[in-house]
């Protein structure tokens, strides 16, 4: 840590764990209810149970991306951040905002458009808190004095992000024209800006990690955004197949939809490549861990199994049915719940001062969560393909189809206690860390191979 | 090989063709979706039927046009499937039709909002979704009843939610196959007007249902033997 400002980052990274843990509390409800257990109907009905759980993890993970840039930005501009207090001042407001809503969901409080339950009060103020976010990475990359592609594609993304939300508050009667606008939010959020911010991170750590030269990482790092965009932004076309609009969005979602794991395939290689090539060894080795799982496991939840089910063809039959969820908790797991996790492990040592990276809790959590991840989506994809075959191709009902597949939830709840265990020991780590003490040094960090002469001085500016 | 000025020139000029090429079509689009989503039917009451499908927060369970979660049945064609009275007695009272089944938020809609979202399903069931929901292409066709009595319509949307003919329904209440050969026409007419007067303990509700669609009903039974 060479800036006093980073220090901030801990402070969001504490609140990740916070809200992370109680997203889980409340998959586990989600997941007895589908067993038929939902004694909590009265007071936590599913609806509420859904809204918290969807709405916790996108908070958990904007806070991480906050936190990685307010770690990130300093260090690549090389000066302290402009306005720290700003940076305490917005953290508060977004825990606020946010407990004020999941307390909202629990009265019957919500706008109730899948991932954008927030109401619209609430919706004016976490844009408010956001442009405070931007506002201050912003000047501090402007005041600045290194630019480099690694800092503005992350800023870029965060931007982008921002903006982005804006077309999910534009007000429609039309349900059409209400889930065309919605796409734009969380389609274009996943598969496009969220995938900039992750290149960011990614290759921030990958430079600090591996001491490949950062010319080398930030050229292929143009080149998979590249193709993120060039598939995921008319890849939106793989929602509007069957939602009241034009036929032609059949071929133009499923022709670049279709292209989009080429970006995810790219980002693994890329993450093992530089690895390989970079030789020296970082002795946080559960932090690279995290951060080449991140680009692999992101292969395997958003490419292939997005991929699995994006063609018409097939997406005619398993639209809106539980092969969605399994790919949901496989893209959102491996592409930012580990990139989040992969910053925390990489900066927690810095931060806190304290090197746990090779405790047997450190990496224990790392393969027993993701071990864990594994067999909940493949709970997920047993239940979803015998819904799909069951429900939407022998026309079998709802209801009787839901009591079939009931023994697969229990599945779901064995595997995911294996995954919340991966995730205590992590949150073990976190807290046993302590607080965000380490002294600053202008040299930078020992340890990172960054940190050693030629690697990442070499080349300044974009 | 390729350089990182190369690489970034890639990036901005793929980004902003495809950029382009999406706002054209979105233009195209919102040209399009009056016609197809029937825009003109969008009457105050659907209007209405959307706000209160929002402001619940029906889709935490349920899907529409195929969003939504996965607890509780898809609803965009709700209307043609069940009908009007039953759609209107989910809305007032869902443990009276699936006791004991998984449970659906019971609210206290005033008549006129339950009207909204009837009206609201009837418009989505006319959206043009370009083939979703798909007929399930394995399915058993229906066999046509013996002695050639046609279903009553309100058998399709209403009975076969609890009970299954020839393999397709629900399963809250037993199969009606071969029916007729249990119960007379008396016993089956005395049914159907009050079931919890017939068995006190019954869990299938008094539908009531008027006399004209009784005697269609009573007559299509009693031809299941
Ligand atoms: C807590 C979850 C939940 C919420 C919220 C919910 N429902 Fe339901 N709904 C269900 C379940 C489960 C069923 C299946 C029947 C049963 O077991 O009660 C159902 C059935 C229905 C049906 C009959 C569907 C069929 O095909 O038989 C309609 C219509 C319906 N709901 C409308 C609504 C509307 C309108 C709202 C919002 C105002 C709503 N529901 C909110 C859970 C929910
Ligand atoms: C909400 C669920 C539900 C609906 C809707 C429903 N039933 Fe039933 N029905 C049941 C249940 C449960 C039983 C079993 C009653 C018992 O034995 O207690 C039953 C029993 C019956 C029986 C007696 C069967 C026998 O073998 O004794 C007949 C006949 C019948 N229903 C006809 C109908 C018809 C016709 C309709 C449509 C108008 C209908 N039901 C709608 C739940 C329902
Ligand atoms: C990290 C990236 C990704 C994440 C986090 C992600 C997550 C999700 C989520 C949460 C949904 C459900 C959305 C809703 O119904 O509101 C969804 C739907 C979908 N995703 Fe992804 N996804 C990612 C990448 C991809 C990719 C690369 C593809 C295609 C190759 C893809 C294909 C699909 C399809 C086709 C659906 C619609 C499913 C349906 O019809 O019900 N996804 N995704
Ligand atoms: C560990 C315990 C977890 C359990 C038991 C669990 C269970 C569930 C269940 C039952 C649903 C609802 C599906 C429905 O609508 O019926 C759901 C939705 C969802 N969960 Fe989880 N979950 C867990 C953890 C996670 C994690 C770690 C993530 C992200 C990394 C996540 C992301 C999501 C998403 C994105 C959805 C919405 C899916 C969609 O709409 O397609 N969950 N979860
Ligand atoms: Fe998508």
């Amino acid at each position: 840590m060479r800036y006093e400002s980073q220090r901030i980052a801990w402070w969001f990274f504490a609140t990740c764990m916070l809200l992370f843990g109680l997203q889980i509390v409340y998959g586990f409800i989600m997941a007895f209810a589908h067993t038929g257990h939902d004694g909590l109907h009265a007071f936590i009905p599913f609806h509420a149970a859904r809204a918290t759980h969807t709405n916790l993890l996108v908070m958990w993970l904007l806070c991480g991306f906050m936190g990685s840039a307010y770690f990130i930005i300093p260090e690549e501009c090389e000066t302290e951040l402009v306005w720290p207090w700003l940076a305490k001042l917005q953290l508060a407001a977004l825990v606020a905002v946010g407990v004020t809503a999941i307390i909202g969901f629990h009265f019957n409080w919500w706008e109730g458009r899948k991932f954008l339950e927030i109401p619209r009060p609430l919706d004016y103020l976490v844009v408010i808190d956001v442009l405070a976010f931007i506002a201050n990475i912003g000047m501090t990359v402007w005041r600045g004095r290194r630019l480099t592609t690694t800092s503005m594609v992350l800023f870029f993304g965060l931007l982008m992000a921002a903006l982005l939300y804006l077309p999910g508050m534009i007000p429609t009667n039309n349900q059409t024209i209400d889930s065309y606008w919605r796409w734009w939010v969380v389609h274009l959020w996943v598969e496009g800006v969220w995938e900039l911010i992750m290149g960011g991170i990614l290759a921030f750590l990958l430079i600090k990690l591996t001491g490949v030269d950062r010319e080398v990482i930030e050229k292929w790092l143009y080149v998979i955004v590249g193709f993120t965009f060039l598939s995921g932004i008319l890849g939106t076309g793989h929602h509007y197949y069957w939602i009241g609009t034009p036929r032609y969005w059949l071929v133009v979602g499923g022709v670049f939809s279709a292209l989009e794991p080429v970006a995810f395939l790219g980002m693994a290689i890329y993450a093992i490549s530089m690895a390989r090539r970079g030789g020296r060894n970082h002795p946080n080795r559960v932090a690279l861990q995290w951060s080449i799982g991140c680009a692999v496991m992101s292969f395997v939840g958003a490419g292939f199994l997005g991929f699995a089910h994006t063609l018409p063809q097939v997406n005619l039959y398993t639209h809106g049915t539980l092969i969605t969820a399994m790919h949901g908790h496989m893209a959102f797991w491996g592409a930012y719940a580990m990139l989040v996790l992969a910053m925390i492990a990489y900066t927690l040592p810095l931060l806190t001062g304290r090197n746990l990276y090779d405790s047997t809790a450190s990496v224990f959590a790392f393969w027993t969560a993701n071990i864990g991840m594994i067999a909940m989506t493949l709970a997920f994809a047993v239940a979803g393909i015998t819904q799909v075959v069951l429900e939407r191709r022998l026309g079998m009902d709802f209801l009787q189809v839901q009591t079939e597949i009931q023994v697969h939830f229990w599945g779901l709840i064995l595997a995911a206690s294996l995954f919340t265990l991966g995730i205590l020991a992590f949150i073990w780590v976190f807290i046993r860390s302590g607080w965000p003490v380490a002294r600053v040094s202008a040299k930078g960090d020992a340890s990172d191979v960054s940190a050693l002469p030629l690697a990442d001085q070499a080349v300044q500016g974009a | 090989m390729l350089s990182k000025s190369q690489a970034r020139t890639f990036f901005i000029s793929g980004t902003l063709a495809c950029a382009v090429a999406f706002v054209g079509l979105t233009l195209d689009t919102f040209r399009r979706i009056p016609a197809q989503t029937r825009a003109a039917a969008i009457t105050p009451d659907v209007a209405r039927g959307k706000e209160l499908w929002d402001h619940n927060n029906c889709m935490g369970c349920h899907s529409l046009f195929g969003e939504g979660a996965y607890y509780a049945p898809e609803l965009t064609k709700v209307y043609e499937r069940r009908g009007e009275s039953f759609i209107r007695g989910m809305l007032t009272d869902p443990e009276a039709m699936f006791k004991g089944q998984r449970k659906m938020q019971k609210y206290a809609f005033s008549e006129p909002d339950k009207a909204a979202l009837v009206a609201f399903f009837r418009w989505t069931g006319q959206v043009d979704l370009n083939g979703f929901p798909a007929k399930p292409p394995l399915a058993r066709q229906a066999t046509p009843s013996r002695r050639d009595v046609p279903q009553p319509q309100i058998f399709g949307q209403l009975c076969i939610v609890c009970h299954s003919l020839a393999g397709q329904g629900g399963n809250v209440g037993p199969a009606l196959d071969g029916v007729g050969n249990r119960r007379d026409a008396e016993y089956l007419r005395r049914w159907l007007r009050d079931p919890p007067a017939v068995k006190p303990d019954t869990r299938m509700p008094k539908l009531g249902l008027p006399d004209s669609q009784i005697d269609e009903l009573v007559a299509f039974l009693e031809a299941q033997r």
